[in-house]
């Protein structure tokens, strides 16, 4: 992802060397001048919001009502974060939103890698038409097929329980499958043909070769798929109740004084603390989560 | 190992020894190879199968049928009124307005996702300094969870303590009430241009996929740098393209944003909707939680879905003679 750095560089590398006399290099470093200041607007610009909400949560409530707004707060109210963790239980909504989220994330990683083997290495009469199923089921509306599937979990007494998010890691993800299907599809046909004159099942094939391959897929996928589910908000908001759901639905409507009115500084700095892990994670992860991201946007 | 016996269990009879099988399986006439084949496609690929039967067909079948009826989930009277909600839906003015202002919404919100994610792509795949940083920052934003969007843009159109109407005093400019009729809209369409990034991080990965000979060959030829853009790279670029575009459409149709940007954001705040940002998914949202009118609800649902079906397939057919594929993508991996 990163590098491939274009030998037109050197365009650019010129720039630092002192040439006032030569028109078309006065031209470039101009045109350096205006890129580099268009780039840090739309920095700012893009970091922006985040920084708001940033400062958002270190105001205190008369600053945040005064009339034209308070740029800057007088006295960084850092305890805002402190009190946002103690007004509601804070940890006990992060706990819950990282259960479910470890639970799904696993599970469909698993299966994800599974269904992508099969259809990466194995062939059966309809196979075809299956694989393009799963292509368009990835353009399946999933919020319109969310809301009959509230209703049956409720008819079978899995709301308020973890069980939806069991049964959606086990049905593997389409964009998941996808990832590990481009990865299978990839590696030498000879890693299978040894094991399977040795007598081995597929399955051991899949556990014992290819899985311990696929590293990079399956950090790539779990840390995918741990950010879908940290940052869900509409099926924890119908299916749980509020004592037992997650930290995005606990951040967007519990920070409420006991009239009701919304305590903005508290659940501005709730937010931070709820979205810093994910930026945290895919930091780290980057690499990974970005390639992952290129193979399924690119189909 | 229970994947592996699993499929032992598949494979050969119950009781079978795992020595004979072995034995068996070297000496197998091909027929059988192929036969074991086909079963472990069928297996592996059965997680998914099933999955997708049981929670994407049976529920949207469930609609269908609930589509149908009455039902409310409480009143025991329920009774099926043929295409009465359908009907009804035709006549019901918030269903026609609701369903232009989200047409408008996408008709917007992707085409400008699409170029402000290009224009980006373009400039950081430029040589420049701390090009990785740029690229970071940049996308950051289409990291975070749809409720730190909702909350940090509340923060930030906050009438009385948000940046913007800072901005908007420090100019002499009267402040805005951002929020409400009819800026709503606004508000709305700039929380979903500032995941633009995601849209960058593609197309980059598509710009470098270019074949460098292709620019080299236009520019030796004279091609201009937009003439090269608009003539080598948004062809090569197009499958990329016309993939952001039906997941822009897709994802736009059913965004929940408008609710996050409700001071509460609950499904109840649907009422609570400023009438610009009361697009269709919310009218759904409000007959189904609101009132719990899952009959008349599920009849919007799939008005929807054969809607979106209809635009996806529109999009695939006016494209098709334009979407240039460089590379079979079968043959690419």
């Amino acid at each position: 992802m990163t590098a491939t750095s274009v030998p037109t560089a050197s365009a650019g590398s010129a720039t630092g060397v002192t040439s006032s006399h030569s028109a078309p290099r006065v031209r470039i470093r101009v045109n350096r001048l205006v890129l580099y200041t268009v780039l840090v607007a739309l920095t700012g610009l893009f970091i922006g919001p985040f920084g708001w909400l940033v400062l958002t949560g270190l105001k205190n409530p008369a600053e945040l009502a005064a009339s034209p707004v308070h740029w800057l707060p007088d006295h960084v109210q850092w305890h805002n974060f402190a009190d946002a963790f103690n007004l509601i239980d804070f940890l006990g909504y992060a706990r819950n939103s990282l259960i479910i989220a470890l639970i799904y994330a696993t599970l469909v990683t698993l299966s994800s890698a599974w269904v992508g083997f099969g259809f990466a290495r194995l062939e059966a009469p309809g196979k075809k038409p299956l694989f393009g199923i799963l292509l368009g089921s990835m353009m399946l509306p999933q919020l319109i097929t969310l809301l009959p599937t509230y209703l049956i979990f409720a008819k079978l007494g899995m709301v308020d329980t973890y069980w939806p998010w069991v049964l959606w890691g086990l049905a593997a993800a389409p964009y998941l499958v996808f990832l590990f299907r481009q990865f299978f599809a990839g590696l030498p046909q000879e890693l299978e043909e040894a094991a399977i004159v040795d007598g081995c099942g597929y399955a051991t094939i899949f556990w014992r070769i290819f899985l311990p391959q696929s590293w990079p897929v399956l950090s790539a996928s779990f840390v995918i798929a741990f950010t879908w589910s940290w940052g869900d908000y509409i099926a924890p908001q119908l299916l749980l109740s509020t004592d037992r759901s997650t930290l995005a639905v606990a951040v967007m409507s519990t920070y409420v004084t006991t009239a009701g009115t919304p305590v903005t500084n508290l659940q501005a700095a709730a937010s931070v603390m709820y979205v810093v892990p994910i930026l945290l994670i895919f930091l780290i992860a980057q690499r990974g989560f970005v390639a992952g991201m290129a193979t399924t946007g690119l189909k | 190992m229970t994947a592996d016996q699993i499929s032992s269990v598949a494979r050969r009879p119950a009781g079978a020894a795992r020595k004979t099988g072995r034995v068996r399986a070297a000496d197998r006439p091909r027929t059988s190879m192929t036969a074991r084949r086909h079963r472990a496609f069928y297996l592996f690929t059965s997680p998914w199968i099933i999955g997708f039967l049981l929670l994407t067909v049976v529920p949207m079948a469930y609609a269908l049928w609930l589509s149908f009826t009455t039902y409310d989930g409480i009143s025991p009277n329920w009774r099926y009124v043929g295409l009465g909600n359908y009907s009804e839906l035709l006549t019901d003015s918030r269903t026609w307005d609701s369903l232009g202002r989200t047409g408008l919404f996408a008709a917007t919100s992707v085409p400008l996702s699409i170029i402000a994610g290009l224009g980006l792509a373009v400039l950081v795949n430029r040589p420049i300094k701390a090009r990785g940083l740029f690229r970071t920052l940049l996308y950051l934003p289409a990291v975070v969870p749809p409720v730190g969007v909702g909350l940090a843009f509340k923060a930030l159109f906050d009438q009385n303590s948000g940046a913007a109407n800072g901005v908007l005093t420090l100019f002499g400019f009267d402040a805005l009430g951002w929020l409400a009729d009819p800026y709503a809209r606004y508000v709305l369409l700039m929380s979903v241009l500032w995941a633009a990034g995601n849209i960058m991080i593609i197309s980059l990965a598509g710009l470098q996929d270019v074949p460098r000979e292709l620019h080299e060959a236009a520019r030796i030829d004279g091609a201009s740098a937009w003439r090269t853009f608009r003539s080598v790279t948004v062809p090569l670029l197009s499958p990329v393209l016309l993939f952001q575009t039906v997941t822009g459409v897709i994802a736009s149709v059913q965004t929940i944003m408008p609710l996050l940007l409700t001071p509460d954001g609950t499904t109840a705040g649907v009422t609570a909707l400023p009438q610009s940002n009361y697009l269709y998914m919310m009218h759904v949202f409000g007959q189904y939680f609101a009132l719990g009118r899952y009959g008349y609800a599920s009849a919007l649902l799939w008005v929807l879905f054969v809607l979106i079906l209809i635009v996806t397939g529109l999009i695939f057919r006016f494209t098709s003679g334009v979407v240039f594929y460089n590379v079979d993508p079968e043959a690419k991996k």
